[in-house]
């Protein structure tokens, strides 16, 4: 029987362990690491994602604790309806907690994306990020998934609002004779381009100041293939080859 | 095929059908929608909060997190991709285990009074839309090692990293990663067969 340390030799199974969630310290952060550089990474990790989302058949209910709704009401209501008076107790210390904390899983990520791609395997150190970036870290970045219409890798887009830089992964979804054009869709239904997607390689977008007050969670980017150089007319011309919404870190 | 009563079926059919709705409309911010949805599924969430987080004050306060993350996100929700329940449970884990990561104390023995994990594949899947695809993973998972499949039941379901689990069998790491690796390769392999 195969037993232990001959770990060398045991398989790869970064995808599957990183869906798991075992996975902490440096291995994790090399594993999120992949998932933004290497489509078909990312596209193992929802494969067992879902796989193993059939285990949460065997997960057994329990009757939550009663007010948690009218707390996160209060919450969604803003600042006027949280005066509705507080027990004094530690009752809304962990959503400031949580606050901060995906502030600093936000920071983490902002650190894992920013990074250049080429890295060494203990360059990533997610220990040290925490109680150093909190103040600093935008609270707000934004990621979307814009997944192929037919068959390909996604692009996974990352935004942070702070600088208003948008970046991608590589997209390959034009060809030689036409130009990928990505676009936001607000509220109003309308396109608005966010610029043109390299043919090759990871792409950068400074989004102008119209443009950052679209960027929110939940609103869909799309890209559409373009004559080369982009859109003639401002609006998507040729048809639209992926989609993804954005929603928060 | 798997012979199922039609009953049972039809039933989770319903109600998936309702949950389905009950999230979409939240997604357009339709606020009695998100307390049928919250009245539909917060003891499924809360249980998975409990398990992972080992405490009540703890999981209470990440439920409510989770519950203002869905109210947020569930625009965003796509319901030919995913069943809403697992939609809703990968955000209550996700959430859970964050919080779990974000405490220095490790927590080395299960809790003792967490209500057991159930036992065999349901009648009907809560999370898988077409439900002869849901016995696959747990038909897969009683072909490994029964300390493979031991270890990755408990990472899923306590939500420990490899750390805690080498300590809780005692075993050192490299041996505990080895177990789980082999057993997900052939995991993989049962599934993708």
């Amino acid at each position: 029987m195969s037993d232990d340390i001959d770990l060398d030799d045991a398989p790869d199974m970064a995808a599957a362990e990183l869906a798991l969630g075992i996975l902490d310290g440096d291995e994790r952060a090399v594993a999120l690491r992949r998932v933004l550089a290497e489509p078909g990474f990312a596209q193992q990790v929802e494969r067992w994602r879902q796989y193993l989302a059939q285990l949460f058949d065997l997960w057994p209910a329990m009757t939550a604790p009663a007010g948690v709704l009218e707390r996160v009401e209060w919450t969604i209501d803003g600042p006027a309806a949280m005066d509705v008076p507080t027990p004094p107790n530690r009752r809304f210390f962990w959503p400031a907690v949580a606050g901060i904390s995906s502030v600093a899983a936000a920071a983490l990520l902002l650190f894992i994306v920013m990074r250049p791609i080429e890295y060494a395997p203990h360059a990533a150190r997610p220990s040290a990020a925490p109680t150093m970036t909190i103040v600093e870290a935008p609270s707000a970045m934004l990621v979307a998934s814009i997944t192929p219409v037919d068959k390909g890798a996604p692009v996974t887009a990352v935004y942070d609002p702070a600088s208003g830089s948008l970046r991608l992964t590589a997209a390959t979804l034009a060809d030689a004779n036409r130009s990928a054009e990505l676009w936001v869709i607000g509220g109003d239904g309308v396109p608005h381009s966010l610029g043109m997607l390299r043919p090759t390689g990871a792409s950068s977008l400074a989004v102008n100041q119209a443009n950052r007050a679209r960027l929110a969670a939940g609103v869909t980017l799309a890209v559409s293939l373009e004559p080369i150089g982009g859109s003639p007319t401002g609006l998507p011309t040729g048809p639209v080859v992926a989609t993804g919404a954005l929603s928060q870190v | 095929m798997t012979d199922f009563p039609q009953a049972t079926l039809q039933q989770a059919s319903d109600a998936r059908l309702k949950l389905v709705e009950a999230l979409v409309r939240t997604g357009h911010e339709d606020r009695t929608a998100f307390r049928d949805l919250y009245a539909l599924t917060s003891a499924k969430l809360f249980g998975i909060c409990y398990r992972i987080c080992g405490e009540r004050q703890a999981a209470e306060d990440v439920l409510h997190d989770v519950y203002l993350t869905i109210w947020k996100r569930a625009g965003a929700y796509e319901p030919h991709r995913a069943s809403p329940i697992t939609w809703l449970a990968t955000i209550a884990r996700n959430r859970a285990i964050d919080w779990r990561r974000a405490q220095a104390v490790r927590r080395s023995t299960p809790i003792e009074d967490a209500l057991p994990i159930l036992d065999g594949a349901p009648l009907a899947s809560e999370t898988m839309v077409a439900d002869e695809e849901a016995h696959r993973l747990h038909g897969c998972l009683d072909g490994l090692e029964d300390r493979q499949r031991g270890a990755i039941h408990t990472a899923f379901f306590d939500g420990v990293t490899y750390a805690e689990l080498a300590e809780r069998e005692s075993v050192p790491l490299g041996t505990m990663k080895s177990w789980v690796r082999r057993g997900l390769a052939k995991l993989r392999e049962c599934l993708e067969r």
